[in-house]
Formats: C-alpha cells, structure tokens, sequence
C-alpha cells in the first residue's frame, strides 16, 4: 500500500513535469495546426543549454531559466518567420516531414558540437524529504511546483491578456481573427517563440533529474503527443491532467512490472495513445481545434 | 514541346526496360570483371538502399501514409533471424539452429505478421496520426527488444555465425531487389494500385467508389513490411552481429523517406533513383565529413520537402508543380496550391 502510494506520488511530481513539458507541443498545435516532431530536440537543446550554463558560469539550472526562455523565444520567434511560416496553411504531411527532418538535423548537429556522451547537470540540494510518510525528492519536489506556476501563468496570459485572447482568437479562425484585426503572422511567430522558451525551460528543468545527451528528444515528442491527445490541443489543464495520467501509468508500469524499471516508459506511453486514438478519437478531453483522428 | 519529349522518356515502359537491362548488366558485372570484396559489399548496399526505399514508397508514398518507423520491421526482420539462428536451440531439444534460407522467410513472414497487428489500429487514424504511430511503434519496439533479454540478448545483442561470402550476397540482393521492382511496377499499374493512390488522394472518395480502404491499405502495409522484413534478416545474417542500437536506428528510416521524396513519391523509378543519388552523395559526399552528414541529411530533408515537394521525377513530368521546376522552366507566375484552402 505504501508501495502504491509512493508511486503514486512520484507519479505525480513526474506528471507535472510532463505537464509543463508538453504546453509548448500542445499550444503549437491547437494553434496553427502544426505537429512539431522536433519537439523533443527543443526540450534537449534547453538541457543543453542549463548544462553549457552550469559548467562554465556555475549557474543554477532553475535559475538559468532567466537566460535560456528569452533566448530560446528569440530563437522560437525566428524560427516561425524563417521555416514555420511557409508550412502552417500546408497539409499536415508537409508539416511532419519539414518537423521530422529539423529533428534529425538538430540532432545531429548538438552530436557534433557536445558529443554522444551523456551529461549530468549536479545541483546542491540533491535529497529528499519525508512528509506524511511518504518521500519526496527535493529537486523534482522543485520542478513540479515550477511547472505548476508556468502553467498557471500560461493560462492566466492566454485567458486575460490581449496578445493571448489574440492568439486564442488566431486558433479557432483565423480569417475571422484577421477581419477584426489580429495579426496572424505576427501572432503565429509570438506563439512559436513562447512555446519553444517553455519546451526549453522543461528541457532545463529535467536536466537536474536525468542525463542529457543529443538523442534523448524523439521520446518526448511522443510522449507530448500522447498526452496531447488525453488533454486536448492547446489546453493547459488539459496537459497537466494529461500529464499527470501518463506520469501514474508509467511509474505504476514501472512498479508492477518486474526487473524492468522505468525501461518500458515509451512502450506504456505508445499503448496508451494508441488505445486513445482508437477508443475516442477526438481525444479525450476537448481542445482548441479538434483532432479529426479517422 | 520539351514537357512532352520529358515525358516520353520517362514513361513507365521505357524506364522499365532500362532497368530490366540494367539489372541483366548489374547480374553480369561480377563474372566479367573481378570485383573486389568492398566493391561487391558497396553495390550491395545500394541495393538494400534501393529495395527499402521502394518498400517504403508502396505504403508511403502509393498509398499515401507516411510510415515514420518503417525501419521497425528492418529491425522484427533482422531479431528474428538472429533468434532462430541462434537462440532457437536453447528453447527446442535436439533442433540445430536454422540455416539461412529456412529462417529467412520466417523473418519476412514476422514481419509481414507484426505489420498486420500493427496496421490493425494504426491504419484506422488519419494520416498525420498514423505517421506519429509508427514512429511510437518503432521507438517502444526498441525497449522492448531491449527490455526481452532472454530472447534478443537485450542491448549486447546477437552473435550470428560468421559466413562470408560476398557474392552470393550481391546476388541475394540483386535478385530480391529485381523482384521487388517489378513487383512494385506491376501494383502500379494493377487495379489493386489504382485503388493504393485513389486513397492518398481522397480515402472518403475512394470508400465510396466501393473500394474496401482498410483491406487495400493493410495488404500494402504488409507487403511493404515483408520485403522489408527480408532485407532486415538478411542484413542480420551479413552483418553477423545485431544488437538494439544498430538495429533499430532513425537513420533508417530517414533514408527511406528522404530517397522516395527526392526521387519523387508515389512514383516507380522515383525511389530507386532517390535512393542511388542519395548513396552516392552519403559515400562520395558526405564520407568525407563523417560526423555531420547526418545533420546534411535533415536539411535536405526539408529543402526538398518545401522546393521540390515532387521529386526529380516528378519535376520531369510536371514541372511547373514544384519551385525547382518553376525556376528552371522560367515559369513566373504562383501556381495556385488546391491544398492551401483553408479546412477550418
């Protein structure tokens, strides 16, 4: 039972990770109809990023968030007007294999620059506590409240500001958001660049939980495509319910499935989206913009 | 009226007794010269390349569903051989591990079986959907072989007898690559093929017009996977070693998609041209810088995604459909996209 309840909790902390980790997939999505397989390399850039940071200035990963969301957003923002841009209003197929083959290159080209070698980013406040029996590691304990502010101020800015009714307004008709003056373009490559800040900064973030290495993205997109599809396009209690779905599943796959550890994360999370995609495929919970599965 | 003169040239007979020749030549090529081993292993290789971009394009590009973990079945195919070559005798008393040309066809068969169990669900979503499926399919396949220790040797992998003999590779793979070619020409033209493109261009239509989708699309989906299958047990057996990560890697995947675009989708001729280009740029190219020709490859990927969205051959027959076309044939003015009208 305490067993259960530990996985649960980890499951948990885990959960909110992935909710923050998968807003920026989740967003760009419901938006402007583009499935981002590059994902995954954004999260791994960011982690990157915090590791280049903590090595050569000693900088703590949470605290280099400062520098890596307005770079990465610049970074984002650019991206869009160069490459994005011209494949929004194509078909979904172009978007995938132009997302697809940026993966690939991303990939490879941080292979090149930082080697295969996994890399550890070390915090000093590596432990854990005990709370009403159960543990809790400090630095995920830190991540999972992390996420829940940047969600909360994700939502807040989407729901209540101009820029973000802007870009609700942009998501669910774009013609009719241009008659009234919404400037698609430039609200596509503001999108863009805040989805990838927030993707880097997960990347940031689960650098102090797991080792970084160039090819460690393609099982977070998938993993954001699978709680995507359990939370809905663009919704961000979606994503952290989504979220926190997969985290419970994986970790009490984890527990019940004996000698295999965490190594079967992607086979549960393939399962699962499958199982989604087949059972209700309009996802399970309603986005921005429908899924349109079959 | 150059279009026209194109288009004589390249049309399906002319191509197909080009390559009927070219294959005869190829099958002549070691008994005339003497080949060196490494010449017989790269011409080899080109026909692997070949074969898997032609499988890749019957699902792909025919039929229209870009399969984004195609190299799945490379790797079912190829861990497959390896266990019934030799793991089988640990299981089965007084069974030696199989030959060759008896596990073989049970690779193809494990393969072709795996895609119908995949293709079940997965061929049921939407295009874009399914593409993230496959992709999901091929990476949780990778832990799952790693994870089945016992029977895959988890991530130290398969040693498989070592028999060298170049030749009878070269040979083995100039003759499945044959068949496969005129297996592929053949659907092209066959009512079954007919009925592969009327559902890439419109599936709701294509249901109406009484074609059973679902059949069509998994029997493609199988076949693609046999012969991919196949290669994939065969490159276990000349390779002599598999283990998770050599097995089960994107590149592959890549290559196949990136042959088929740049030869032009859905085409015949398209994806084997693709795929010859593209070794001769990996070998000649981008062997000189080693480390980053994969970062080349993802580039590409996209400049041909986005400028020659049709391929070379495609190009040759159209050309005022992609922007390379456009440039070269001085054509001006935006052809308008049927596809950019806005769904919302």
């Amino acid at each position: 039972m305490d067993q259960l309840l530990q996985a649960l909790v980890n499951g948990l902390l885990l959960g909110g990770f992935y909710g923050v980790m998968v807003l920026g997939f989740s967003v760009i999505w419901g938006v402007m109809g583009v499935i981002n397989l590059a994902h995954g390399e954004f999260v791994m850039i960011g982690a990157y990023f915090a590791w280049v940071l903590n090595r050569s200035l000693g900088i703590d990963p949470f605290l280099s968030l400062i520098v890596i969301m307005p770079v990465m957003f610049f970074v984002g923002w650019l991206l869009q007007r160069v490459l994005i841009n011209r494949i929004v209003e194509r078909p979904h197929l172009i978007a995938l294999l132009v997302t697809f083959g940026l993966s690939i290159a991303l990939a490879n080209l941080f292979k090149l620059f930082f080697t295969a070698d996994p890399r550890t980013v070390p915090v000093s406040y590596n432990g854990s506590f005990e709370l009403a029996g159960l543990t809790f590691p400090i630095v995920k304990t830190i991540v999972f409240g992390l996420s829940l502010v940047v969600m909360l101020a994700l939502h807040i800015f989407l729901q209540y500001t101009r820029l973000g009714k802007s870009i609700r307004a942009a998501a669910q008709n774009k013609e009719a958001a241009r008659i009234v003056g919404v400037e698609v373009g430039r609200v596509y490559a503001i999108t863009f660049g805040i989805c990838i800040a927030l993707t880097a900064a997960a990347g940031a973030m689960v650098s102090t939980t797991i080792p970084v290495f160039p090819f460690m993205g393609p099982p977070f997109t998938l993993k954001a495509f699978t709680i995507t599809a359990l939370g809905g396009l663009g919704r961000i209690p979606g994503a952290l319910l989504g979220g926190i779905i997969l985290g419970v599943v994986e970790t009490l796959v984890a527990i019940m499935v004996p000698g295999v550890g965490t190594n079967l994360g992607i086979a549960t999370s393939f399962v699962l989206l499958v199982v989604i995609l087949i059972v209700r495929p309009q996802g399970l919970l309603k986005g921005l913009r429908p899924m349109e599965v079959t | 009226m150059r279009t026209r003169r194109l288009e004589t040239i390249f049309s399906s007979r002319n191509t197909f007794i080009g390559w009927i020749i070219l294959l005869i030549l190829l099958a002549l090529y070691p008994q005339v010269t003497e080949l060196s081993g490494i010449r017989l292993l790269q011409l080899t290789q080109i026909f692997i390349f070949i074969t898997l971009a032609s499988n890749w394009n019957l699902i792909g590009g025919m039929t229209g569903y870009v399969d984004f973990g195609h190299a799945v079945f490379f790797g079912v195919g190829a861990f497959v051989m390896g266990i019934l070559v030799t793991q089988v005798q640990n299981y089965i008393v007084f069974a030696p591990g199989l030959s060759f040309w008896q596990a073989l066809p049970i690779a193809g068969l494990a393969a072709m079986l795996f895609a119908l169990l995949i293709g079940l669900p997965t061929l049921r979503l939407k295009g874009p959907y399914f593409s993230i499926a496959m992709l999901g399919t091929f990476v949780a396949m990778r832990e799952i072989v790693r994870v089945l220790k016992d029977f895959t040797g988890g991530g130290r992998g398969l040693d498989l007898p070592p028999v060298l003999n170049r030749e009878r590779d070269y040979y083995f793979m100039l003759v499945w690559m044959g068949l496969v070619l005129i297996a592929i020409w053949w659907i092209h033209r066959s009512e079954f093929g007919q009925s592969l493109m009327a559902i890439r261009e419109d599936e709701v239509g294509a249901e109406m017009r009484g074609i059973n989708t679902t059949k069509h699309k998994i029997i493609a989906f199988m076949l693609a996977a046999f012969s991919t299958g196949i290669i994939g047990g065969f490159w276990a057996f000349q390779n002599t070693y598999i283990d998770p990560d050599v097995v089960f890697i994107e590149q592959r995947t890549v290559e196949m998609v990136m042959a088929s675009m740049l030869g032009g989708l859905g085409t015949v001729w398209g994806p084997p041209l693709g795929a010859l280009i593209l070794y001769v740029l990996q070998d000649v190219v981008w062997s000189r810088v080693p480390e980053g020709h994969l970062v080349v490859l993802g580039v590409l990927l996209i400049i041909i995604v986005l400028f020659v969205p049709e391929g070379i051959l495609g190009t040759f027959k159209n050309p005022s459909s992609t922007s390379l076309g456009r440039l070269l044939r001085g054509y001006r003015e935006e052809q308008p996209r049927p596809e950019t009208v806005a769904t919302e």
